[in-house]
């Protein structure tokens, strides 16, 4: 195999599966504060590029106040999120009534997307400006933003008062609540937090994966893959089930082409779930009963 | 003799009915709304074509309604947003035909749509104008009802090969299409016809255009040796990123292929504007700047005509003046046919013989339902757009 083949397995894959694992991270943060998966990650995701490039290209503003917005208000459709389609269905769990509701606002979100920007893709602008070919900004800001992203996360939750309160919740609520700890704020807040980190996800991987509407469905379903490969729950896990999914997914491009990848992609997603039905690296608590 | 009152009622309501029927509802026939559907797939990531297609219908709406109308029956457009999926276009198919009984369809813009629905319009009678490309759409035998307005893939087909072959004289080509029907279609049709007229293809493949990368395949196509690439696409996200993937490998090789190569939204998405040179998308003599930079006769005069009222930002001239000549000839069938019967209009289209249309002189017989002549499509600079319209392709005299 060229150089120049590797290199780019290396660059696409690593920038794509940051971008997934931030998916998946936050799948995640919404999952532990609500025992919900939420099928809204994924537009989170959309919606950080769509709106960094309205924000900043469209409207004319200055880079940091587009990106600021941008996390400002995916925080804000995180958080309409828990009101409009989670909150309702806490209370009947067991009935997975969150899948309908969560995927019915996901689609909304689409279509309105799609309706009110527009059905092509459109640009992104450059964010530095920094680095070109394999080293262009496009390929390592994802990465860097993962990396920012798993950092935080460690910071809160073992060095704050609030990052370990969001671990009390996701491990037992109900014990969370007899302590006196204000679960539905903590929710609300870990759904503006799940929030944010998708529009980053999506503000970093703008100039690569562009600002478009269909971008939801598509980082929907590949963000959902390290979750399931990393074990629900579990942030460390998605992050290498989303990076080794971006790789192997720009990997099987090179060797089987793009219709192929897909499904090689999926072959090997299916096995490792055969293998291993709570994920590779399990879930992130043992439940003692 | 004497008429008791309960008779003459009777008799009068029987008078009255009887006149209703012979006089009254004919009447309200001919003044009725000419309605025309129109099945686009306006949302989604393949909607280029249809949004141009959809500002020709209107302003053509617009004229004909202006000029009053097609013997003073006004039309209606009756609009579904398909969204390039075949089942919503067959489920719009069907509400035209049973709930909102338009009279004549235009579209599906999109062929993998089109096979869906052909057939179902076929059933049903139902007069059908399209721009879709699939060769198998027309058949004058088991869809009697259906024309072609645009030229074939065969005809797109013919162009780029001949492009190629004759003109850029490589011999070795590489045919990418995308997953949608019609990519998947045009690609085998494409790869057949470059072998029979002896060109080595040495690299054929369908990629997801939703796919952010476009390396692998471009340096896949590199490694093959190819002097060409041969691309059939609607969609202009998969187009710039080939064409930046292509600068980035410091490759320089020609495209040759699909319209939307030329859209203006490409022109957004490319990371500079050299990535678009050497990039060539089929075009139409109607819609081609000559070496003078002027557009046709017929086509400038419709221009200046149109003004602001014809919004050509963004889209491709031919899309937009397609769209005009299907609500014309939908209204010169109202009008030559005296009615809005399927029979009358599917007659009207079969008798066609060199309608000067803006987009192109229409041909239709009862056994040929491709209706636009070959020698009219050429290949144009996809990165020379003005008023989507593009210039003709070096090498054409």
């Amino acid at each position: 195999m060229e150089y120049a083949s590797v290199f780019s397995i290396l660059a696409t894959g690593l920038a794509m599966g940051a971008i997934y694992a931030l998916v998946g991270v936050t799948y995640n943060t919404m999952y532990s504060t609500s025992r919900v998966m939420s099928f809204t990650a994924g537009q989170l995701g959309m919606l950080g590029g769509v709106l960094g490039s309205a924000f900043v290209l469209r409207l004319g503003l200055p880079l940091v106040v587009g990106f600021a917005l941008t996390l400002a208000c995916c925080a804000t459709i995180g958080v309409v999120t828990e009101i409009v389609a989670v909150r309702p269905v806490l209370k009947s769990l067991d009935q997975h009534l969150y899948v309908l509701s969560t995927l019915a606002l996901s689609l909304m979100i689409q279509q309105v997307t799609a309706i009110e920007w527009s059905t092509e893709p459109q640009p992104f602008p450059r964010v530095f400006g920094i680095g070109s070919g394999v080293w262009d900004e496009k390929f390592w800001l994802p990465i860097a933003a993962c990396a920012l992203v798993t950092l935080f996360l460690e910071w809160l939750q073992k060095r704050t008062l609030v990052g370990r309160a969001f671990l009390a919740v996701a491990e037992d609520n109900f014990a969370a609540q007899v302590l006196g700890l204000p679960e539905r704020n903590l929710r609300i807040a870990g759904y503006a937090l799940a929030g944010a980190i998708g529009g980053l996800a999506g503000f970093a991987g703008g100039e690569l994966m562009l600002a478009f509407f269909a971008n939801g469905g598509f980082l929907n379903f590949y963000g959902f893959v390290p979750v399931a490969l990393g074990g629900l729950g579990n942030n460390r896990g998605s992050i290498v089930g989303g990076l080794a999914l971006g790789l192997f997914q720009q990997a099987a491009n090179f060797w089987v082409g793009g219709v192929f990848a897909s499904v090689a992609v999926f072959v090997v997603f299916i096995v490792v779930l055969l293998v291993a039905p709570q994920g590779l690296f399990g879930p992130t608590t043992a439940r003692r009963v | 003799m004497t008429i008791s009152r309960r008779a003459f009622n009777i008799g009068a309501v029987n008078v009255l009915g009887l006149a209703s029927q012979t006089i009254v509802w004919p009447a309200l026939a001919q003044s009725e709304q000419i309605r025309i559907g129109w099945l686009g797939a306006l949302t989604g990531p393949n909607s280029a074509p249809s949004d141009g297609f959809n500002r020709g219908l209107r302003y053509g709406v617009d004229a004909v309604n202006a000029a009053g109308g097609a013997n003073g029956r006004r039309i209606e457009l009756i609009t579904r947003d398909t969204q390039g999926d075949p089942t919503k276009a067959v489920n719009a198919t069907q509400e035209m035909i049973s709930a909102l009984k338009v009279h004549a369809i235009f579209g599906p813009a999109n062929s993998g749509e089109s096979l869906a629905t052909t057939p179902l319009m076929a059933r049903a009678k139902m007069p059908n104008l399209h721009p879709c490309v699939v060769n198998s759409l027309i058949d004058p035998t088991k869809y009697p009802n259906a024309f072609r307005m645009g030229p074939s893939n065969r005809q797109w087909d013919d162009a780029v090969r001949n492009y190629c072959l004759k003109i850029l004289k490589v011999k070795k080509v590489a045919v990418i299409g995308d997953t949608t029907g019609y990519g998947v279609t045009a690609v085998g049709d494409s790869v057949a016809a470059f072998k029979t007229d002896g060109a080595d293809v040495v690299y054929s493949a369908q990629i997801d255009a939703t796919q952010p990368d476009m390396t692998p395949d471009v340096l896949r196509m590199k490694s093959a040796g190819a002097e060409a690439i041969v691309a059939w696409s609607t969609s202009t996200g998969m187009a710039a990123r080939l064409f930046n993937a292509r600068a980035a490998s410091g490759w320089d090789v020609p495209f040759v292929g699909h319209p939307s190569l030329g859209s203006g939204e490409v022109g957004r998405l490319i990371e500079k504007a050299a990535n678009w040179e050497k990039v060539y998308a089929i075009n139409y003599k109607s819609c081609s700047f000559d070496a003078e930079g002027k557009l046709p006769e017929r086509t400038q005069a419709f221009l200046d005509k149109a003004g602001s009222k014809l919004d050509l930002k963004g889209t491709l001239l031919w899309w937009v003046l397609c769209g005009v000549d299907a609500v014309d000839l939908f209204a010169k069938a109202v009008i030559e046919s005296g009615g809005v019967s399927s029979e009358g209009v599917i007659k009207f289209l079969n008798a066609q013989s060199k309608y000067p249309g803006l987009f192109g002189d229409y041909s239709w017989s009862p056994t040929q339902h491709n209706g636009y002549p070959t020698d009219e499509v050429v290949m144009g600079m996809a990165n020379s757009s003005r008023n989507g319209a593009l210039k003709l392709a070096p090498g054409y005299a």
